[in-house]
């Protein structure tokens, strides 16, 4: 196995067994989304349109958005703490490959948030969700997870150097949702937030995960006139586009997150 | 006086303490983009739901009384947390002082910061999202705002109490701040909830405190809203009671069992 696939799946191994043993840590990750998905409903109750779609689906992506967000900033936290960052660092194998595995193992339990919100959805609010395309859905699911996943090794990198990354990550959870257009359309938004919805890859993968889900959606998608295919061929296209831009910016951020570290030594205090 | 002195040094303490893990710009961040952005996501979904100026001044306020509990719930539950983590729990208990006031004058300073919040959040309702505050009972709005600050404290200082029998107290940080966004009519009126779930909200001082904001800035008067202030102090002091029994509980357990900030 080459050498970069092995510490990914050293890395991400280690998160999930870092999980197992203390399984509680999930409820801050996926508190959030539930509430808010709970309250989203209540709001929509009695409401006529696709407003289940929106409140279970866009529940269901927060859940996913804030396990990833919460999770690359509190692992690097923990590792302060526990005085463990140093001999991540010093260890032969590159950063960025580290964290690859673990910000993959914490999007995987971001899906398990997600399907755990669209259970309750159905389940308890009994919101019917006759997925349209459940080829689609998969693929846009798992595109997206990727896209999550690559976000959240930029910011990852922008936690090994700040002292405040568990704070940081709790300001940054519910910007990203409203600006993502999770549980409502960025039309409602001002528009001068366009720009920062449409750079992030999970605002196109929230909109192809609805057009896979509800034909009623193609009304509201990004792509209104072109088919239900077409557009969600296109979201794909945009959001892969954007995740491999969040790759190498990853890339080039943690050579230089690294190298900074490495010339001040100031890790720790960082 | 030595209670008082007990009081003001565990409320400056526990202030002071908090810039161990936030910074002084971290902190003004936390205060305008958290406020602003919980109220904001909110008053998105109300409006998308179809709801007017009425639905969205609704959420609004509610969304500024519930600020406060990001200091006077999350942050008073965190010290409990801090105390574990930074091994200083065996030093606290060590010492001489009387408990109540070092128990309580921990939370308390946390008020404040939370009346600051709500300040601000209060001031994002008005100018971002227009509601009108033109008629609104200063008087009373004021002394609703320092109590819902006060009780929350207490109902921070209750689950911190119960909190330190477990041991990462951050879970139930993280579970009593959003619960309250469910149960305390902050988005929603408590009738919304399913019938079996309402009495639950008014064990919270939050639900008391919002439901006396949103008529204070109607134009009512404190007395007034008296009844239902009254109602929030009640439980507000029952909160402060049950916690402080559950930490002397906790200090006894820890003493008999050795066992700190294992569990």
């Amino acid at each position: 196995m080459p050498k970069t696939l092995r510490v990914v799946q050293s890395a991400f191994r280690m998160a999930m067994l870092h999980w197992m043993a203390d399984p509680q840590w999930v409820i801050p990750n996926i508190i959030a989304p539930f509430v808010f998905t709970i309250v989203a409903l209540t709001l929509f109750k009695g409401s006529s349109g696709p407003f289940g779609l929106y409140a279970v689906l866009g529940g269901g992506m927060m859940g996913m958005w804030g396990n990833t967000i919460y999770s690359s900033g509190f692992a690097i936290e923990l590792e302060k703490w526990q005085g463990t960052l140093e001999t991540v660092m010093a260890a032969p194998s590159k950063l960025i490959d580290i964290i690859t595995g673990r910000s993959i193992s914490n999007a995987l339990f971001g899906l398990t948030n997600m399907i755990a919100v669209l259970i309750v959805g159905t389940v308890v609010f009994r919101i019917t969700l006759d997925i349209v395309d459940p080829i689609l859905f998969t693929v846009s699911l798992i595109l997206t997870l990727l896209s999550v996943s690559a976000l959240g090794l930029i910011f990852a990198s922008a936690f090994v150097l700040s002292r405040s990354a568990q704070t940081l990550t709790n300001g940054l959870e519910t910007p990203l949702y409203i600006i993502s257009g999770s549980m409502f359309p960025i039309a409602l938004l001002p528009f001068w937030t366009y720009p920062a919805a449409y750079v992030l890859g999970p605002t196109w993968g929230i909109d192809a995960i609805r057009l896979a889900t509800s034909q009623d959606y193609a009304s509201q998608t990004f792509w209104q006139g072109m088919g239900t295919n077409t557009a969600l061929f296109m979201d794909l296209t945009v959001m892969i586009l954007i995740t491999l831009a969040y790759a190498v910016i990853a890339a080039a951020l943690f050579k230089m997150v690294e190298r900074r570290a490495r010339i001040k030594g100031t890790l720790i205090q960082a | 006086m030595n209670s008082l002195r007990v009081f003001v040094s565990s409320a400056v303490f526990s202030f002071r303490a908090q810039f161990d893990w936030l910074n002084p710009s971290m902190w003004l961040t936390m205060k305008f983009v958290l406020s602003f952005s919980q109220m904001a996501f909110f008053v998105f979904v109300g409006v998308f739901s179809g709801g007017g100026p009425a639905l969205v001044s609704f959420i609004a306020i509610g969304n500024a009384l519930q600020a406060l509990s990001w200091n006077t719930v999350f942050s008073v539950i965190q010290i409990t947390g801090h105390d574990k983590w930074d091994g200083t729990l065996p030093l606290v208990l060590a010492t001489p002082a009387s408990r109540l006031p070092l128990f309580v004058g921990r939370a308390m300073i946390h008020m404040f910061d939370g009346l600051v919040s709500v300040a601000i959040s209060l001031f994002f309702a008005a100018f971002v999202f227009g509601v009108n505050l033109t008629h609104a009972d200063a008087l009373a709005l004021a002394v609703t705002v320092l109590l819902t600050a006060f009780t929350m404290a207490g109902f921070g200082l209750l689950i911190g109490g119960f909190s330190f029998h477990f041991r990462n107290p951050i879970v139930f940080a993280n579970i009593f701040t959003f619960v309250l966004l469910i149960f305390c009519g902050v988005n929603f009126p408590v009738q919304a909830l399913p019938q079996l779930a309402q009495p639950v909200s008014y064990a919270f001082p939050l639900t008391y405190g919002i439901n006396a904001a949103r008529q204070a800035i109607n134009g009512a008067s404190l007395l007034t809203i008296s009844p239902t202030l009254a109602l929030e102090l009640a439980t507000g002091i029952v909160s402060i009671a049950i916690g402080y029994l559950l930490f002397e509980s906790f200090e006894r357990t820890a003493r008999k069992t050795g066992k700190m900030e294992a569990q």
